[in-house]
């Protein structure tokens, strides 16, 4: 561009209505010398004035073609369609509103889905060059992931075959420190410094402080926790903080914004070489060297991940060479660890069926605005037909009708962004406020505030969807031709009916797939509800505690007031499943992988857990963990059927998927080779709520004073107040002694927490979907009713009853409906398929016809109910009055 | 008048026209198509509705410049005139046009 150019176009960007009539004078001169010159040459001045302007081609267009050439008609026409775009909204507020509403509703649902999305998948952790750091583990044949011990990260570290720098951690833990619960992680010495993370306070971790184990106890806190849980304290550098009743002393705060590499932010890190203190049941740099470190590396600057994949392939398959078969490492797995949840193909996976949920509001909002623009720029067929003869070229209009669509979406962007950002706080506080009270302080999330990357996919759906609603519209509207125009004919060639009817369709069968999931998911909700657990959660409390305050904390327990009865199993009932092992039930049958609960005999006392047949556990099997077993119905009727299973002798079989790592003396099956079942408890939860009543549950005896066991207390009067009154017990008595401290009724909530909650979301958005698609059937129908106000006047006027009339409109509205909703169910079955194939939960059930019954005559009934005003309108329609119209 | 007679312009060529016919001297749009009409022999004839555009553009292009002035009848008019810019380009195109002519001449004799 030159500046002349520049010049040029800025002049007639400022002096508009000048360069026009400059313009307008120029070539009226030419015409006036043409016609001189044809009329010199003996033509009569008006056929010499006619022949002008047919070579001339059309004044107008001669025009536009000139002022194409001043390469400002982008800007102007845009200016001049927003100038026209915004006095056509001024004069209909409510269309604009309305258009700006259901968009906005949209394109803040699908914002919102896209924050979270973004925190913690797409937002780069705040270390130093977070893409070039990768979590480096092996598979073996079975397609199992490693964890390092100790030894082999000491290994790995002196080989280090591919990055320069790498780091392990543990596990993140939990510690109770004044009343809050806080998530920690062991780190190397030199976990800070290869993060490039530094202090805000004090200093950060130092390989000074993790060389050898038990080193001193220090540890640094995050800038979050030291905001949130320490009221930002100035002498923070002076205090301690127990952690599992040691006193760590704090040596720093690290920098704003560093929430550690895990999937949950961190509240504080500890040297590894703490270990021993903090863990002393089985220490990492014990003798039995247990797996539990990941390792971190700083990808080496002259190599691809690719490459690097090879050579840590090559290494893990020498590094495994010595050991069993089943043990080999078949191949490396990198892992990025440039975000919080890595982008891998198993996350997209999962998230795209949730952003396809959220996407269908947004396209059902689409569609019916998209509907309306129709209807309105049918209203506007005249204007258009005119300007098209005026000469206003095809294209020109389309972006003019395009540019009315953006000036909707820009502000709709807007509100959206605000829906946004409320929902996404209201949101946080309903799931604060409806989780079981003793786990909300489990509940920590990544800030989910907007970034760039956040409004560039505002911007890019705010396009999207002006594209979307606006470019059918504005294709159907500027397709009558000139001549019809011309006749004021404007309907002949204007068809629009079959696009509005394939949109309505598409909304109604977007909300009945919308709602029959929901529907699935409100049984499955109520399934759990009504679940028989088979255990009495209410007026228990279950606690987790420290080994090595097991003694100390049986005293103080039976001493406390309001306590009936101490009882003790190998694990928590309703979370997480039950250990397997094979058995043999007598010698005439085959082995059946059974689950396993260590039980003392209160437990059955404590959680009401009737024993049908035979007897409880003595208390001196339980002390002594006797070659006893007590089975629950289902597993009696499946290893004995039709016969008492009391008396009966139960082998048991070495496990042979046992890992090294799960070969945990508490956890592991029992020593002896064979059981003798003493009694028949009934059937309950001991597995995952999500897996119903345990298919099978053998139970084997064990004693609150045994290692490993989680205690549950059965207390009089309110759960929630005694777990008050031991939290405060134990916090004075014995600090740190107690990890976890949960009324088992929040546990079994928190358990159903999560299907309640997708129930809400995918409930939410079915009714959603379902406003949106009345709305759009009523808006349609009412246009039809409008549009066809002469048709039914005939129809009237020959004799038509007007229930006969109303029925027209409510068949159309039929039609859409039953479209629809076949097109919707098949989807949901087809969808529904899918995931039971996919998805292994007893919940679940078969395919459920009465969710896709429900959702398919929710929806029929609502276009019904949608229908029934346009068709009252329909049949009270006079065909006098409207035959004289026009 | 028949068809054949006259020849469409190629595209690209009304350009080198102009440019070319404002060499001697400024001139207004109409008097611009009367000289290539008139020095073609009437062979060439100038589409009145490209002619005003294109003027448009080379002056954007910054090959000429217009001012208003008198025309010869006395009415105002907006000249057109050549500018160094536009020497330089009427130059550059008129060995391009010999030059592919002169290629085309070859072409057509041996073929």
């Amino acid at each position: 561009m030159t500046w002349k150019d520049l010049r040029l176009r800025l002049r007639a960007l400022l002096f508009q209505r000048r360069v026009e009539d400059e313009l307008d004078e120029e070539l009226r001169f030419h015409i006036e010398m043409e016609t001189r010159k044809n009329v010199q040459r003996g033509m009569p001045p008006a056929e010499a004035g006619r022949k002008v302007g047919v070579d001339f081609g059309g004044f107008p267009q001669v025009k536009e073609a000139c002022r194409e050439m001043r390469g400002l008609r982008l800007i102007e026409t845009t200016l001049q369609d927003l100038r026209y775009a915004f006095s056509g909204f001024r004069r209909t507020p409510g269309f604009a509103l309305t258009v700006i509403g259901t968009i906005a509703l949209g394109l803040g649902l699908n914002t919102t889905l896209f924050t979270i999305f973004n925190a913690y998948v797409l937002q780069p952790l705040s270390v130093n060059d977070p893409y070039r750091l990768y979590q480096f583990t092996w598979a073996n044949r079975a397609q199992e992931g490693h964890r390092f011990s100790w030894g082999e990260f000491r290994d790995f570290e002196r080989q280090n075959p591919a990055f320069s720098e790498v780091v392990a951690f543990n596990r993140v833990s939990f510690a109770r420190v004044e009343g809050h619960l806080m998530l920690g992680q062991m780190v190397t010495g030199n976990y800070f410094e290869m993060l490039g993370v530094t202090a805000m306070r004090g200093r950060t971790l130092l390989p000074a402080d993790a060389t050898v184990p038990g080193s001193a106890p220090v540890a640094v806190l995050s800038f979050d926790a030291w905001t949130n849980k320490f009221g930002s304290d100035p002498n923070i550098l002076e205090k301690q903080i127990p952690i599992r009743g040691h006193n760590l002393q704090i040596v720093g705060v690290a920098q704003a914004g560093f929430r550690g590499l895990s999937e949950v932010p961190l509240d504080y890190w500890v040297p590894v070489t703490l270990a021993p203190l903090l863990e002393q049941d089985t220490s990492l740099f014990g003798p039995r060297q247990p797996e539990r470190l990941t390792l971190v590396g700083r990808l080496r600057p002259d190599l691809t991940p690719r490459q690097a994949q090879t050579t840590l392939t090559a290494w893990a398959q020498r590094h495994t060479e010595s050991l069993p078969d089943a043990a080999h490492a078949t191949h490396a797995i990198l892992r990025s660890r440039a975000t919080v949840v890595p982008l891998e193909p198993a996350v997209v996976a999962a998230a795209v069926p949730v952003f396809v949920a959220f996407g269908m509001v947004l396209l059902i909002a689409c569609a019916n605005v998209a509907n309306m623009m129709l209807a309105r720029a049918m209203a506007r067929q005249r204007e258009i037909g005119i300007r098209l003869a005026m000469g206003a070229g095809r294209a020109r209009l389309i972006r003019q009708l395009l540019t009315e669509s953006v000036a909707l979406a820009v502000p709709a962007a807007v509100a959206g962004f605000a829906i946004s950002s409320e929902s996404i706080r209201w949101g946080q506080w309903l799931v604060f406020n409806t989780m079981p009270a003793s786990f909300r302080e489990f509940l920590t999330m990544m800030p989910l505030q907007p970034d760039a990357r956040v409004f560039c996919f505002m911007l890019a759906a705010a396009v999207l969807s002006a594209v979307l609603f606006g470019i059918a519209p504005a294709i159907q509207a500027t397709r009558s031709s000139v001549m019809q125009a011309a006749r004021g004919e404007f309907t002949t060639d204007f068809r629009p009916a079959r696009l509005r009817s394939a949109l309505v369709v598409l909304q109604v069968s977007v909300s009945v797939l919308l709602l029959i999931c929901a529907t699935v998911l409100i049984r499955i909700n109520q399934r759990m509800q009504q679940l028989e657990v088979g255990l009495q959660p209410r007026g228990v409390v279950v606690m987790d505690l420290q080994e090595r305050f097991r003694e100390r904390v049986m005293q103080h327990l039976s001493a406390a007031a309001g306590i009936q009865q101490i009882a003790a199993a190998g694990k928590v009932p309703f979370e997480g499943y039950l250990p397997r092992v094979p058995v043999v039930a007598g010698e005439d049958s085959g082995q059946v992988p059974a689950g396993y609960l260590y039980a003392s005999p209160e437990y059955f006392e404590v959680f009401q857990l009737p024993i049908l047949r035979g007897r409880n556990f003595t208390r001196d099997e339980a002390l002594s963990g006797a070659a006893v077993a007590i089975v629950s119905q289902a597993t009696a009727q499946r290893l004995w059927p039709g016969r008492d299973a009391v008396g009966r002798e139960l082998r048991i079989l070495p496990n042979p998927q046992q890992r090294r790592s799960l070969a945990d003396p508490r956890a592991g099956p029992p020593a002896f080779a064979s059981a003798q079942v003493i009694g028949v408890a009934r059937d309950a939860v001991n597995g995952w709520v999500g897996e119903g009543p345990d298919s099978t549950c053998v139970y084997f005896p064990t004693a609150p004073t045994r290692a490993g066991n989680a205690l549950f207390v059965r207390v009089r009067g309110d759960a929630a107040a005694a777990v008050r009154r031991l939290d405060a017990m134990f916090t004075a008595a014995t600090p740190g002694a107690v990890d976890q401290l949960h009324t088992m009724e929040d546990v079994l909530g928190a358990q159903i927490y999560p299907f309640r909650a997708m129930y809400w979301i995918s409930a939410a958005l079915g009714g959603l979907a379902l406003l949106l698609t009345i709305s759009g059937i009523y808006g349609v129908l009412s246009y039809v009713v409008t549009q066809r106000t002469k048709e039914i006047g005939i129809r009237v006027a020959l004799g038509a009853r007007p229930g006969a009339v109303a029925a027209l409109v409510l068949r159309q509205s039929m039609r859409f409906a039953f479209a629809g909703a076949i097109i919707g169910g098949t989807a949901a079955i087809g969808l529904l398929r899918l995931v039971a194939s996919q998805v292994d939960m007893k919940l679940l059930g078969s395919l459920d016809w009465l969710a896709v019954g429900t959702g398919m005559a929710l929806v029929s009934a609502s276009s019904a109910a949608a229908a029934w005003l346009p068709s009252r309108r329909a049949a009270g329609i006079e065909p006098v009055s409207t035959l004289r119209c026009d | 008048m028949a068809l054949r007679s006259r020849l469409d312009l190629l595209q690209g060529t009304l350009d080198l026209l102009i440019l070319r016919a404002l060499q001697t001297e400024p001139m207004h749009g109409w008097a611009i198509s009367e000289r290539i009409q008139q020095i073609s022999q009437d062979v060439l004839q100038v589409n009145q509705g490209s002619l005003y555009p294109a003027l448009h553009r080379l002056e954007h292009q910054g090959w000429i410049d217009a001012e208003w002035g008198v025309s010869e009848l006395g009415r105002r008019a907006r000249f057109y005139k050549l500018n160094k810019a536009g020497r330089k380009q009427l130059e550059l195109e008129t060995n391009q046009w010999a030059r592919l002519s002169a290629a085309i001449g070859r072409v057509l004799d041996l073929a």
